[in-house]
């Protein structure tokens, strides 16, 4: 369950969260679309407390990430627009460190291996340095290193920017996977599509507020993007 | 929300395996330092370095100790076989007194080069310790930089800090910062890890130097100068020292790799630290406190000690203090003339003439010294910020090379000058008779002196001296890593 209470972040002066309220219960993938600097990564970040909130809360399974940032995080995945991994280090040799560092708990090669399969990564690709990964690839490790930590939540921030159509595919129903286990996922993502796709709720951000939510079931694709551009439209006009 | 959807901050899972964590941390550190085949090179390097150090540092004392036994012998030679003469003409004749090299001056030379390793010993007359290598002995006692000190104290900061400047910088640029600490690992812990990396990869480079030094020991050791168990326990104590001077600068590195925007920024910041830490201010300091502490020349000091020798007789018998001592002899022996005294009024005087140069010479040489120590002190006052200047007396202190070191031995020397005088001037007051010069003495009192031998004192008394050194460096470390937790702990990704 993620939460944000009148979340609040101000950059001299300029809010670039401005009182954002926002429930994303487990089983549930919020989408969030909005143009370039409408605060999509400032909150984000806020649930992570890799910045500070001016005021308000993040909060992550009731968890205040500002008061108690290791907790919080512990709660969390995280999958940002490019997963960064040791370049030196294999697939799985990275999953092992990254999901050691996070559960202090050391994993068998055999259920490394298991966890990459499932995020999709091929065995043959797990044993190669990540150096050579394609974006895909990398993505994948991510979504590995969640299912490793056994995380209550996931944030993204753009995770598909860049990858093919199939690739955006697949790792769409990767997401669809950890809904289904009861993951909060709140999504940043600037593809409509993927949205529809595999959203329950799509929320559309401005300015540091949220200006309209829908619910994919209720919305079909065109409606979704009309909402979207009239709202980039005003953004612009502004 | 559901109530189970919520858990308090306390209840939430944090990590159990902390060490297993900071270990993981550190293997990961490893393995890629390991792999860095530019670092192999650099650490074959410096082990290379060590070892030239340990192997020339060892031919070096092995020479001077040669050389030293060899004129010490001689020397003995020359003086127990001397003809029956006036045994205060044998005083003037003279003797050397050697100082033996302590086996870890081959780690560091501290100040030998400079100060010299013998001192001539002869009637009436302190003299000064001479042969100084620097200036005796060639090219290789001159560039007597390369010594397992200067690698330690110099080269071994750039390999630290080259070994940790990119630690947190580095992952913030490749971005694995972020990812790092999206997973709730404690920054503390990488921290640790980190560090243990280092420390640890240092440890690996300096054990062989450690053991080829205590190998060193065992080869030049000579119980009758210093037992070996006191080498090894100056040995331990300079460990101590300089794992306090190289883990300081690995925290150092550490902490400006996590404030540091960028690698670069830490590198340069981090070598501004080292230039500053091993040349500017060591240079600096040497020079503020020898204009505001200012020792005299070596023309002042003769000069000064010649003007208190006035008041020593000598051999003038018109010296109004000789007349007096004549006088106060024969009231105390209740004769009239030094003819008619029981004992001979020439080893009297003699004896006389050298006590009231004992004071003289102790005032200048110890004053002299104080002065040293004073200087000494000041120098290494800034040392828990610029380890250097803790570290460099430090390790010269515990290696016996220190100017301590050589006036305890030039002391030692000079004591035993005293005790030849004393049995000269007794021999004399004993045998002589007063106006007769015909009496001499022969080889059963040149053998009767003992010939000038030389234990070096213990480390304990080393440590009374630099105990402030110790704390200095002590603190140093303390505050390096205070710096770089409280680095780490405000460490963000972004
Ligand atoms: N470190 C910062 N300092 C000042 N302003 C910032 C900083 N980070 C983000 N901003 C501003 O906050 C606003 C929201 O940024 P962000 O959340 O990154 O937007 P996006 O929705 O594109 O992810 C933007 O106007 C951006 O310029
Ligand atoms: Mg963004």
């Amino acid at each position: 369950m993620l939460e944000a209470r009148a979340l609040t972040k101000i950059y001299q002066g300029a809010p670039a969260l401005d009182k954002l309220d926002l429930q994303v219960p487990g089983g549930e993938v919020f989408c969030l679309l909005g143009p370039n600097g409408a605060g999509k990564t400032t909150t984000v970040n806020l649930f992570l407390n890799f910045i500070t909130p001016t005021s308000g809360q993040a909060l992550v399974c009731g968890v205040d990430a500002a008061a108690a940032p290791l907790a919080a995080r512990h709660l969390l995945a995280y999958i940002p627009e490019t997963v960064m991994l040791y370049g030196n280090l294999t697939g799985v040799e990275n999953l092992e460190y990254f999901s050691t560092l996070s559960t202090g708990r050391r994993r068998g090669r055999q259920e490394l291996m298991a966890l990459l399969r499932e995020a999709g990564l091929q065995e043959e690709a797990a044993n190669r340095r990540v150096a050579g990964y394609s974006k895909g690839m990398r993505q994948k490790v991510g979504i590995a290193i969640a299912l490793a930590k056994d995380a209550k939540a996931l944030l993204l921030d753009e995770p598909t920017s860049g990858l093919d159509p199939l690739a955006a595919n697949e790792f769409a129903r990767l997401i669809e996977d950890l809904r289904r286990r009861n993951m909060a996922v709140l999504m940043v993502t600037h593809d409509l599509f993927l949205a529809k796709q595999c959203g329950t709720r799509v929320g559309i951000m401005q300015r540091g507020r949220l200006a309209a939510v829908f619910n994919t079931d209720d919305t079909d694709h065109l409606g979704l993007e009309r909402a979207y551009l009239d709202i980039s439209r005003q953004a612009v006009a502004a | 929300m559901s109530a189970v959807d919520v858990i308090t901050a306390a209840e939430a899972p944090l990590p159990s395996g902390r060490w297993r964590i900071i270990r993981t941390v550190a293997v990961k550190e490893w393995l890629d330092i390991y792999r860095d085949a530019r670092f192999r090179w650099l650490a074959a390097l410096t082990l290379l370095l060590m070892a030239c150090a340990i192997v020339f540092g060892v031919q070096q004392v092995q020479r001077i100790d040669r050389d030293r036994a060899a004129a010490a012998q001689e020397d003995r030679q020359v003086w127990t076989s001397q003809s029956a003469k006036d045994p205060h003409a044998a005083a003037h004749f003279g003797q050397y007194a050697f100082k033996p090299q302590s086996p870890l001056a081959l780690a560091d030379p501290g100040v030998n080069a400079y100060v010299g390793t013998a001192v001539w010993l002869e009637a009436h007359k302190q003299n000064e310790v001479q042969f100084r290598p620097a200036r005796d002995s060639g090219v290789s006692a001159r560039l007597g930089n390369l010594s397992l000190a200067f690698v330690l104290q110099t080269v071994m900061p750039l390999l630290v800090i080259l070994l940790g400047f990119a630690a947190f910088s580095g992952e913030r640029e490749r971005g694995t910062l972020r990812q790092l600490l999206s997973l709730g690992a404690r920054p503390l812990d990488l921290l640790a890890g980190k560090a243990l990396a280092v420390t640890g990869v240092l440890a690996i480079l300096l054990l062989p130097v450690l053991i080829g030094v205590v190998i060193a020991c065992l080869l030049l050791v000579d119980d009758t100068q210093l037992s070996l168990s006191d080498q090894l326990a100056r040995l331990g104590w300079l460990t101590l020292g300089y794992a306090l001077y190289l883990g300081g600068i690995a925290a150092l590195a550490l902490a400006v790799s996590a404030f540091s925007k960028s690698s670069r920024a830490a590198l340069v910041g981090l070598l501004a630290f080292w230039l500053i830490n091993c040349f500017l201010v060591p240079r600096l300091m040497t020079d503020l406190v020898r204009t505001a502490l200012p020792l005299p020349t070596a023309l002042e000091f003769r000069e000064a000690i010649a003007e208190d020798k006035k008041k020593d007789f000598g051999h003038d018998e018109t010296h109004p203090a000789f007349i007096a001592f004549r006088e106060q002899v024969l009231r105390d022996y209740g004769v009239n003339r030094v003819e008619d005294l029981p004992v001979n009024f020439r080893g009297l005087s003699l004896r006389k003439s050298d006590e009231i140069g004992y004071g003289i010479y102790d005032k200048h040489f110890g004053g002299l010294q104080d002065d040293y120590a004073r200087q000494d002190r000041w120098r290494a006052v800034p040392g828990f910020l610029l380890p250097f200047l803790a570290i460099q007396p430090y390790s010269m202190g515990l290696a016996g090379s220190d100017t301590r070191g050589h006036y305890h031995f030039a002391t030692t020397a000079e004591q035993h000058r005293r005790l030849v005088q004393t049995m000269i001037s007794e021999d004399l007051i004993r045998n002589g008779r007063y106006g007769d010069s015909s009496y001499v003495a022969g080889p059963e009192l040149w053998e009767r002196i003992p010939a000038f031998s030389y234990r070096s004192p213990e480390a304990g008394w080393v440590l009374s001296a630099q105990a402030r050194n110790l704390f200095t460096l002590a603190i140093w470390c303390a505050a390096a890593s205070l710096l770089a937790v409280f680095a780490v702990r405000r460490l963000r990704p972004v």
